[in-house]
């Protein structure tokens, strides 16, 4: 009954919602086409760093090896950029929090569709890429957006999660940094599956943020629409941590100002 | 009357923790926790407050710097949850804690007022009905065009003041907003008061002018120490509140 409030409520401030995207937008494109190009391009550096160490200094064998990378990397730029967006994002806003009252969620939701936009945005070099490098451009394509919300539902949760422990404690956003920087690696993000020796194999496959990368990398790497037990793994790590982190939230919400 | 109250607090009591350690990091307070050295000092900012509103009226509240006063606003506007006691307030509030709140420096007076209006949890669309009303209201003329770091704090204010009381609300909560803003500017707020007046609107205003709680109050509520001292017309309690403050020169 009290879900149900809440979400009347954050219904009520959708067009707040959008007007917090619009301006995390337009801080990050002002008045330059140099943020635009950026977000296009960091990814494509990126790719290229591990394309050269990969081909050069760890030899495994994958074709069309930068396609499989720079998925990787966008996804997981969007997850982990959210992340510790949405964690800043209740302090940065302090001063509404002690002043106006909302629903808090307001501010991690924004973060997380503004993470969307971006992720969107760089599926533009992707493409490029794709171009270049000969890679056969399938119909599974039309399956990403369905990738992308299962990818945003997850990070929201993960988002709703942690941005609390953020306001309480000044020190989280920095484990939290630390503790992402150890997931991607756990993350079959730069390497394949295959190269996991079989006595670590199990951590990578169990770990949620593989199931929620296939996803949203399969159709573009691979031409297919995920298999139906994958996305139904994905989709139900993405709902309960959904469900977890909004709960924690409502749970930390009305201590949020005394701390903030 | 038999309607329900607009406001009604019961032993409505609120404390801040303040650790004794200051304790901002996970790690230092894991520390402290198993240590079992976690000392927390308590400031009850309000205790055992009790009030009634009901429709139309309207409450002037004073009291020392630290009585409490903005707490019991931020209680009653939704902002705080009172540690213990129970809140009931119904109908729509329009909370001015402090004004141009959420105002984005970098951005014009004009996407301010929607960004603004939109916090207070207005709509697109109600904002667009009310705009021109807004800006007439706030006398910034071709202004709300600039960035509103380009305002000085009296058009911030002008600006803001505008953007709360666009809408009739049914209780409106005043922090001491009369103060800023110049002679002329103070005459239209009280006048958009007059207004509301007129259409039932309860009032709670915080103000350390007594003149402003005369003119504009016909309740009067005397906080101290986060407890109330008194509550009654506005000239017998503001008699109370001066006789106090005189037998404490200074203070």
């Amino acid at each position: 009954m009290q879900s149900c409030g809440v979400l009347r409520s954050l219904l009520r401030h959708r067009d707040l919602i959008w007007a917090l995207v619009q301006r995390d937008l337009r801080v990050r494109y002002k008045r330059s086409t140099m943020g635009l190009v950026w977000t296009m391009l960091q990814p494509l550096l990126t790719m290229s760093v591990m394309v050269v160490v990969f081909s050069t200094v760890f030899r495994f064998d994958l074709p069309r090896y930068p396609v499989y990378c720079l998925a990787g990397i966008l996804f997981w730029n969007f997850f982990s950029q959210s992340i510790v967006a949405s964690m800043v994002s209740l302090r940065a806003n302090a001063a509404i929090l002690h002043k106006v009252p909302l629903p808090k969620e307001v501010f991690p939701i924004a973060t997380v569709i503004s993470g969307v936009v971006n992720l969107s945005l760089a599926l533009v070099p992707l493409g490029l890429i794709l171009l270049a490098t000969g890679h056969p451009l399938r119909p599974s394509l039309l399956f990403l957006p369905v990738a992308i919300l299962v990818a945003a539902l997850f990070t929201l949760g993960m988002g709703l999660l942690l941005s609390p422990l953020a306001v309480f404690f000044t020190d989280v956003v920095e484990m939290v940094s630390v503790g992402l920087s150890l997931l991607m690696y756990l993350t079959p993000i730069f390497y394949p599956m295959a190269i996991v020796p079989d006595r670590f194999r199990f951590v990578v496959r169990f770990n949620p943020v593989r199931s929620i990368l296939e996803v949203f990398r399969d159709p573009i790497y691979f031409g297919k629409i995920p298999p139906l037990t994958h996305l139904g793994v994905a989709v139900g790590f993405a709902a309960v941590a959904l469900l977890v982190g909004a709960w924690a939230f409502r749970r930390n919400s009305d201590k949020i100002p005394y701390y903030v | 009357m038999t309607a329900d109250p607009v406001v009604d607090l019961r032993d409505v009591s609120l404390c801040y923790r303040l650790a004794k350690q200051r304790i901002p990091s996970l790690k230092e307070y894991a520390l402290h926790w198993v240590r079992g050295a976690l000392v927390y000092e308590q400031l009850w900012a309000l205790k055992n407050v009790s009030l009634s509103l009901s429709a139309g009226e309207r409450l002037g509240v004073v009291g020392s710097n630290g009585a409490g006063k903005s707490t019991l606003l931020k209680v009653i506007s939704g902002v705080l949850k009172p540690v213990e006691g129970r809140r009931a307030v119904r109908g729509r509030v329009a909370p001015i804690l402090e004004l141009g709140i959420g105002f984005d420096y970098e951005l014009t007076g004009d996407e301010n007022i929607y960004l603004n209006a939109l916090f207070l949890g207005h709509s697109r669309k109600d904002v667009e009905s009310r705009y021109q009303d807004i800006v007439e209201f706030s006398g910034l003329g071709d202004f709300v065009r600039s960035p509103v770091r380009s305002y000085s704090s009296g058009m911030l204010a002008r600006l803001g003041f505008s953007i709360v009381t666009a809408w009739v609300p049914d209780l409106l909560i005043l922090d001491e907003v009369l103060a800023v803003g110049d002679m002329h500017f103070v005459k239209k707020c009280e006048e958009r008061l007059a207004e509301f007046r007129r259409s039932g609107t309860t009032l709670i205003l915080v103000s350390h002018a007594a003149e402003a709680i005369r003119r504009n109050c016909n309740r009067c509520l005397w906080l101290e120490g986060g407890q109330v001292r008194a509550d009654g017309p506005p000239d017998e309690v503001l008699a109370l509140y001066a006789g106090s403050s005189a037998e404490r020169p200074g203070a």
